[in-house]
């Protein structure tokens, strides 16, 4: 599995998007606010998530505010951060 | 003590959601166990309680970081409020409504998933959504945010009595008038780990049924659910199920409920050998009693439940079919059912000995 597809199910699963599939999720759809709506709770979650799954550390705010903007950017930032 | 209306219930448990589905319950039995195959070697029958009937109030995404233990609540608290017809579009009402929760165990499920989590990865791997669930007041907190509610809030934990402490913060907050109304609410939710203690500790199988009056051995099935009360000041003249007109807590090292000769009773007996001698010594031969906990299982929440049934009983004027018959060695009478009610106690004894015992009286219109 791809780094997209499983940060859509990672996404799916551990923020518990239950009116959501991975599948219908859009590669460049805005994670935050009026795109897939999430928030800053979620935020959190995600840094957390993104760490536990792929071992990526999100360190501040600078470095998460690109990454977290939808599928694409996060994707890039590990792929990045792996190496 | 100043006393109190019941002028709405929220109910869910094994029996289903809402004063319906509990009244149907009680008149036509068959609620069941269901089999959960995590509560370790061998699954054993634990009375679950859906939350489907949530998505009534609130959308799948609002609920998405809220817990099962947390939806309970929440389902009971919205259920009351409708039930007994609180005006939320008067904005003051929000202001002058208290909320107060008990819980004998608080959000078992999450705290364990959340203990499991930095034990397997590490602190800095927990989820801080988890974290926050786990807390024992989240469920009042999420009843107040969904609700809107501004008024004070308490959580509360007592073990057995959890309820009944929290019945006491009702009656002093409407006493004090700090409040209009309380919204008083008591949750339990089932979990693996309690299911294996279950199994492990009270060497339940998975042919156990329960036996309330059980005294050779123990027959306690776990059960889960929420049970919600809004609570007014008698004298406000507000239609309602039941009045709380007293009520009464102690040990039995010290004392013993005062139970008047033949006074109907609702009994907490939950298949406990050892609660069950305690109500042997401590009610009154001739009592006429009902015990109703085949329909929800055994937990910290079965109490409110019991009140639950009597309110319904005292708004009709009737009893309801006991599901268990008392053991003929104890003297007592069974509550029969479609017998006339005008007062109703119900009693509880706890392992530790705490008791406790709430009067109801029928609705004064």
């Amino acid at each position: 599995m791809d780094t997209k597809a499983k940060l859509k199910q990672v996404l799916v699963e551990e923020l518990n998007l239950e009116d959501v599939t991975p599948d219908e999720i859009e590669d460049d759809e805005i994670l935050f606010g009026e795109g897939l709506g999430l928030d800053s709770l979620d935020a959190v979650e995600l840094v957390v998530v993104v760490q536990k799954h792929f071992g990526v550390e999100i360190k501040d705010m600078d470095e998460g505010r690109p990454a977290l903007q939808s599928i694409n950017t996060l994707a890039a930032f590990i792929e990045e951060k792996q190496g | 003590m100043m006393e109190m209306r019941i002028s709405g219930l929220g109910i869910a448990g094994a029996f289903g959601c809402g004063t319906r589905e509990l009244r149907a319950a009680l008149e036509h039995g068959g609620v069941k166990p269901s089999f959960c195959a995590d509560a370790g070697a061998q699954s054993i029958p634990v009375y679950r309680a859906s939350t489907t009937a949530l998505e009534r109030y609130l959308n799948k995404r609002v609920l998405r970081r809220i817990d099962h233990f947390s939806r309970l609540a929440l389902l009971g608290a919205f259920e009351a409020l409708e039930d007994g017809e609180y005006n939320f579009d008067f904005i003051p009402a929000r202001e002058r409504l208290g909320v107060v929760l008990c819980s004998g165990f608080g959000a078992l499920s999450t705290t364990f998933r959340f203990l499991d989590s930095v034990m397997d990865d590490g602190d800095s791997f927990a989820s801080p959504t988890a974290f926050s669930n786990s807390v024992h007041n989240a469920a009042a907190a999420h009843i107040s945010m969904q609700l809107g509610i501004t008024g004070p809030g308490q959580t509360l934990s007592q073990f057995d009595h959890s309820f009944i402490s929290g019945v006491q913060q009702a009656q002093m907050w409407l006493e004090e008038k700090r409040v209009d109304a309380v919204l008083l609410g008591t949750v339990d939710e089932y979990c693996s780990v309690l299911g294996y203690c279950w199994e492990r500790f009270l060497g339940i199988k998975p042919s156990t049924q329960m036996r309330p009056f059980a005294s050779d051995s123990s027959s306690a099935l776990p059960g889960e659910g929420a049970a919600f009360f809004l609570l007014r000041p008698q004298q406000d003249g507000s239609a309602g199920y039941a009045r709380i007109s007293g009520m009464e807590c102690g040990h039995v090292r010290g004392s013993s409920p005062r139970l008047g000769s033949g006074a109907p009773l609702i009994l907490g007996c939950e298949g406990y050998p050892d609660t069950m001698n305690m109500y042997r010594e401590h009610l009154p031969a001739d009592a006429a009693v009902a015990c109703y906990t085949p329909l929800y299982g055994a937990s910290p929440v079965a109490p409110a439940f019991d009140v639950a049934i009597a309110a319904l009983a005292l708004e009709r004027g009737k009893a309801y079919p006991a599901p268990a018959a008392p053991p003929a060695e104890t003297g007592w009478a069974t509550l029969s059912s479609g017998s006339a009610v005008e007062t109703l106690t119900c009693v509880d004894f706890g392992v530790g000995g705490e008791y406790s015992a709430l009067h109801r009286a029928r609705p004064c219109l």
